[in-house]
């Protein structure tokens, strides 16, 4: 006997009311709030409120270890002991690029007293990724891990898939980015869940761009926290600017996804210190020989007198159209290796707090770090170029429309 | 009076409390300067004034909204808005008292901070979300209650 497709739901309707009760059912509780989390006029405030936790945390645990003792340990111990204990001297090339390259203090070359200002590979090269950016990258991937065991994660991705989409990315798009304020080296490993070239490229240009990592913002945090606010806004506002346009420019497709909203649990610790212990290993193999590289090669620049033809090659350049000191030329090569690094020189150039603010979203915004180069080449391949001519177009414009509003706002 | 027409009561008053210390907030931190008065104390800083004071602002909301219309606190769905509101002061609170505690241990030129250093930490003037934190934790009374009547 063959049934019709209507008879078939008949006899499935039937054999139903026979063998299943139906209630009412009751929604409990932690249902009704993770409802809350994804509808947008109650979902925006929790996002607002969770986010406030999130930076509230990580600025309070990170100032914690690092000025709270890091900076002791390093400035009031290791510093003094090395400059004297390491052989030569301020007047000697190896004792520059390894412990102290020292500054004119009344037309006389005085040792550094901090950490910051030494540049040495065992001094900068240790303190900018044990002292300021560990204790940083700890809790921001501690939260994150958390965050993403209760079951938030889903729930933000679906609360801001309309705003993604319209820079031609989805809900799922805020894992890398936020994966990005970690350090971009896994966020671009992460843009595997997005599903087209187009997105994947949208997605890592945009992280090599306007996403400021971990470590960038600890050193923000240490040593202008006042600015921080200020050029957080002009990279996110980048990014969403940048995003748009380059959705509309750049041909392919931009598909719709259905998200699995998993139900909110309790995180378990084993997951969550696994989670952390892997991205933080991923993170000190890289940034740790990086950062030694990176004093070391700035350091010899110095030395060879190739930063001072760089500032001159390209000071008329920064002064006139980014409206920063040509002494800016240095950090911006060293952002290269490490923009921590970067951050923590611009910090000893005298600026205008405008100046400042301009240079820091320009060592953000003008080239990936090497790290992330190098992740967007072998995950990218072809993308890259296409990355980099993005690169060079929005840091221009960018940099001088910054430029452009201090001008109208009378304060450049 | 039942105990649900208590809470409404009781949430009602928070929700209004817990609204005008978010507006006092952003008020004070757009003014510039920071404001104190008795046990309280608000901050003018963008982040804990500013941000801050938008996420009271919102737990404010929440309770208030949470009792709002014809249904009784109760319903879930209802019930559920004023669990987040006090969600949200427990957010702020939490950070409030954390941000206290890593900045009470490490000393301005030792390692450590003196005993009496330590204490005055803790001394009041308070910000608003930790005066309101023991109003909000009444909140877990009603969601045991609620289990208990499932």
């Amino acid at each position: 006997m063959e049934l019709t497709v209507d008879k078939r739901w008949d006899l499935i309707d039937k054999i139903s009311k026979q063998t299943v009760k139906f209630k009412k059912y009751k929604s409990t509780l932690k249902e009704v709030i993770g409802e809350l989390t994804v509808k947008p006029l109650t979902g925006i405030p929790i996002a607002i409120a969770v986010l406030y936790g999130f930076w509230s945390v990580f600025s309070s645990f990170a100032g914690f270890f690092t000025d709270g003792f890091l900076v002791k340990l390093f400035d009031e111990h290791w510093l003094p002991w090395i400059q004297g204990a390491f052989p030569g001297g301020l007047h000697n090339w190896f004792y520059n690029l390894m412990v102290d390259v020292g500054h004119i203090q009344n037309g006389a070359l005085v040792p550094s007293n901090s950490c910051f200002e030494s540049f040495g590979a065992l001094t900068s090269g240790l303190f900018v990724p044990f002292g300021v950016v560990l204790p940083a990258i700890f809790i921001f991937y501690l939260m994150m891990a958390v965050l993403e065991d209760v079951g938030y994660l889903p729930r933000l991705a679906v609360l801001v898939d309309t705003v993604l989409h319209k820079i031609g990315l989805h809900g799922y798009a805020i894992v890398p980015t936020i994966l990005g304020f970690g350090c971009n080296v896994p966020a671009v490993t992460a843009t595997r869940i997005l599903e087209t070239r187009k997105q994947r490229f949208l997605m890592m240009t945009l992280l090599g761009i306007f996403i400021p990592c971990g470590a960038q913002l600890g050193i923000m945090q240490e040593v202008i926290p006042e600015y921080m606010g200020l050029i957080i806004l002009y990279l996110l506002f980048g990014y969403f600017v940048t995003g748009f346009i380059l959705n509309k420019v750049f041909p392919g497709k931009t598909p719709e996804i259905l998200i699995d909203v998993p139900p909110y649990q309790k995180p378990l610790t084993r997951n969550v210190m696994t989670k952390v212990w892997v991205r933080l290993s991923g993170f000190l193999k890289i940034a740790v020989p990086f950062v030694i590289l990176g004093c070391l090669i700035v350091g010899v620049m110095y030395l060879t007198g190739t930063m001072d033809w760089l500032a001159n090659l390209f000071g008329p350049i920064f002064t006139h159209w980014f409206g920063v000191p040509k002494e800016t030329v240095g950090p911006l090569v060293a952002a290269f290796m490490r923009k921590d690094l970067a951050v923590a020189q611009l910090s000893a150039i005298e600026m205008t707090k405008y100046q400042m603010v301009t240079s820091v979203v320009l060592v953000s915004i003008y080239f990936p770090c090497l790290a992330t180069f190098a992740m967007i080449l072998k995950e990218g391949g072809k993308e890259l170029l296409g990355a980099l001519a993005v690169l060079v177009a929005s840091t221009f414009i960018y940099g001088g429309l910054i430029h452009l509003i201090w001008i109208l706002l009378g304060v450049a | 009076m039942d105990k649900w027409t208590i809470g409404k009561i009781y949430f009602g008053i928070l929700g209004i409390v817990a609204l005008a210390f978010g507006i006092a907030d952003l008020l004070v931190t757009a003014g510039g300067s920071s404001f104190s008065l008795g046990l309280l104390e608000i901050p003018n800083d963008m982040f804990r004034g500013g941000w801050g004071g938008l996420v009271m602002l919102f737990a404010g909301l929440f309770y208030l909204s949470g009792l709002s219309g014809i249904k009784n606190l109760s319903e879930i769905h209802q019930f559920s808005k004023v669990v987040m509101g006090s969600i949200l002061i427990w957010v702020v609170a939490g950070c409030d008292i954390f941000a206290m505690i890593t900045g009470s241990i490490p000393g301005e030129e030792a390692w450590f901070n003196t005993l009496e250093g330590f204490f005055g930490t803790y001394a009041p003037p308070y910000p608003p979300a930790i005066l309101l934190l023991p109003f909000s934790l009444a909140v877990i009374y009603y969601i045991k209650k609620g289990r208990l009547n499932e």
